[in-house]
């Protein structure tokens, strides 16, 4: 039998991490109704708590903790922050800031990885464009050698932390064409600094959920950065950012799992109290179903999701392949987002015409966790990885 | 200089409920924490650590298997080592005998110089273990002890909490501290990186025959008292409610009532 337990080190975090939820975040989360910037205070709070880029080399102010580690904070930040913008901030920083540590140069990663894990600088993900999602291979965005620069021409757009960068610093990883005739294997994969880069022009939307965070795009024009920026080699950028996304997929899982487990709790609380027909709603089987169905499957989530970052640890010992990661990463994220919102949507209508109040704090965990059947990989790719893995890249769909 | 500091696991009370039928604690699946006076306790000494020079702090704790947590939390805060003692023998310990277990351990790891403990548990509610323990080891203690000053000579200031303020004490090793937060206190959550470090620190664990000492004054058989239940005492009496817009109406009308019950006496 495999032994499923946490370590005593991982066991002291979760529960000084509970603690400092309760005291750091939670009366913090009342503020951030509608505010679509991440505030400084919050993002300060997580820096001094040594959340921000525990998966770093220490060597460049990390703790280089494991990935399950990360994957706890990120549980618990959902559990604190069901609207999911904090537990996005962290989930994005963590997994780009540990694809800039493992691909940056050395003066990338001195100049970025310090300052992000202060909370100085904020590290984003920029992929998408306006009519570009999955679709990396028909992106627009261009990147060209010129001397020791490079030059790049496009735009982003539906991008998390923008603002944040724009103000406070920092930049996002961004994928971009160099050699278009390669299709996918003709990408580069770099970190473009925002905040002061000539060239760039931010736009921004307003998301249905995750209002303390920033979504936006930026326009990017004949904008030169220094070649130490780009990650790894040329024309590989693509492989590269899967690792990252893989990475943020199993973060995602959890966050979904916290929001979600919270909103169970807040459930089960009202329905032993509410009444209707003289007795507590609790009490009755239409509700007791719809409560074991969504506890197990949030559990039964839980486990792929801890199982697919403790399989991308192994991964990193050298010890799972790429390809095992992949599923695992994918498995979980497939009905992350999906059986988390359902569990909230049930919560929501126990409540009544409550739970379709502003004032129902469970529609704000809903909207948060409705972005996650799109962000980072939608849950139709998810489902072709799955099925590519089962059987075998020749039937690789859109090839 | 030597300090030692004196934990317990608690279950956090915060998430304790109350079975409505036999008015008893309902216990099970309520997390342990430590308890809050402690974790004030251990802030304290490590906070004098960082303060002097040549300071170690070493935490303890009685209790089972399960109570190795709370000390790796207490050296997650900065303390330097810590010794679990744990054995069945010490079952059902009151207060006595659990002030006198910890007096062995206190006096097998050698020279000390300040003892530190919660003023109480919020568990049992007590607080006989802190003076009970300063018996045993023959020496001073001041309690409800919210602030400790020390200088390079060793004199200790300390700041002690009664109902109409503070006394202002000074003493001198060797002293046990029994320490109340203030309300303000706001007890510190370590990060990974100071958990990381707790790791690696020194780790003991004690058993009754490693302690030595009197083994009838252990356990249940070294106590002089047992909790036979623990209940919250059903609601007596009649509330009463007084609804008055003026302020000085309502104040007559509330010394009238407590005059009629004799609470209060006419002059």
């Amino acid at each position: 039998m495999v032994d499923y337990r946490f370590s005593e080190e991982q066991e002291l975090f979760r529960e000084s991490m509970k603690e400092f939820c309760k005291s750091e975040i939670v009366p913090k989360t009342e503020k951030l109704a509608n505010v679509r910037r991440m505030p400084e205070e919050i993002i300060k709070a997580l820096a001094k708590f040594e959340l921000l880029g525990m998966v770093i080399d220490p060597e460049y102010g990390g703790l280089g903790t494991d990935v399950v580690t990360a994957g706890i904070a990120a549980e618990e930040l959902a559990r604190a922050d069901p609207s999911c913008a904090i537990p996005v901030l962290f989930l994005v920083g963590t997994s780009w800031g540990h694809t800039i540590d493992k691909y940056g140069t050395e003066e990338a990663k001195k100049e970025i990885l310090p300052k992000a894990i202060k909370g100085e600088q904020i590290i984003g993900i920029a992929t998408t464009e306006s009519d570009i999602g999955s679709d990396l291979g028909s992106m627009k965005t261009k990147i060209s050698k010129k001397g020791n620069k490079y030059v790049i021409n496009g735009e982003k757009m539906y991008i998390s932390g923008v603002a944040e960068a724009m103000e406070y610093g920092g930049g996002h990883v961004t994928l971009a064409k160099m050699t278009p005739e390669k299709g996918t294997r003709g990408m580069c994969l770099f970190y473009l600094p925002l905040k002061g880069t000539k060239g760039i022009t931010p736009t921004y939307v307003e998301d249905i959920g995750r209002e303390a965070i920033s979504c936006g795009g930026f326009d990017i024009k004949n904008v030169e950065i220094s070649n130490h920026y780009l990650l790894g080699e040329e024309n590989k950028g693509f492989y590269y950012v899967h690792e990252g996304y893989e990475l943020a997929r199993g973060l995602i899982a959890l966050v979904c799992v916290g929001a979600a487990s919270k909103a169970l709790e807040n459930g089960i609380a009202y329905i032993k109290e509410r009444k209707a027909f003289g007795r507590h709603i609790g009490k009755y089987e239409g509700i007791q179903f719809k409560l074991a169905e969504n506890y197990v499957r949030i559990q039964a989530l839980r486990e792929l999701a801890y199982k697919a970052l403790w399989t991308y640890d192994q991964e990193i010992q050298g010890k799972a392949s790429r390809f095992e990661v992949s599923m695992a990463i994918a498995m979980a994220k497939s009905v992350a987002s999906i059986w988390a919102c359902e569990a909230i949507n049930d919560v929501m209508q126990w409540q009544g015409a409550f739970g379709y109040t502003k004032e129902c704090e469970d529609q704000k965990a809903w909207r948060g966790v409705r972005s996650f059947t799109l962000a980072e990989g939608s849950t139709e790719i998810m489902k072709l990885i799955i099925a590519r893995e089962l059987l075998g890249k020749e039937f690789l769909a859109y090839r | 200089m030597k300090i030692i500091a004196c934990i317990k696991q608690v279950p956090d009370t915060t998430e304790v409920k109350v079975d409505p039928k036999t008015h008893t604690l309902i216990r099970d699946g309520v997390p342990s924490i430590l308890n809050p006076y402690d974790h004030f306790a251990v802030e304290e000494s490590v906070r004098i650590k960082d303060q002097i020079a040549e300071v170690s702090v070493t935490v303890i704790t009685m209790g089972p298997e399960q109570a190795r947590s709370a000390l790796m939390r207490c050296l997650a805060l900065g303390a330097d080592d810590a010794v679990l003692i744990s054995d069945k023998k010490f079952a059902g310990s009151d207060t006595w005998a659990t002030a006198y277990t910890l007096s062995l351990a206190i006096k097998k790891i050698g020279k000390f110089d300040i003892v530190f403990c919660g003023q109480q548990a919020i568990d049992g509610d007590t607080a006989q273990v802190g003076p009970e323990l300063a018996q045993q080891l023959g020496i001073p203690q001041i309690t409800y002890v919210e602030k400790v000053e020390i200088d390079e000579k060793l004199k200790l200031t300390i700041h002690k909490q009664t109902e109409e303020g503070y006394q202002i004490l000074e003493t001198k090793p060797p002293v046990l501290l029994a320490l109340l937060p203030p309300t303000s206190f706001q007890p510190e959550h370590p990060p990974m990186s100071s958990i990381l470090k707790a790791k690696k620190k020194p780790f003991k664990v004690w058993d009754a025959k490693t302690l030595g000492g009197d083994e009838s004054k252990f356990g249940l058989d070294g106590s002089y008292t047992q909790v036979i239940k623990t209940y919250t005492p059903p609601t007596r009496g009649e509330c009463e409610f007084i609804e008055k817009d003026d302020i000085k109406q309502a104040a007559k009308k509330l010394s009238e009532i407590l005059l009629k019950h004799e609470a209060l006496i006419k002059r």
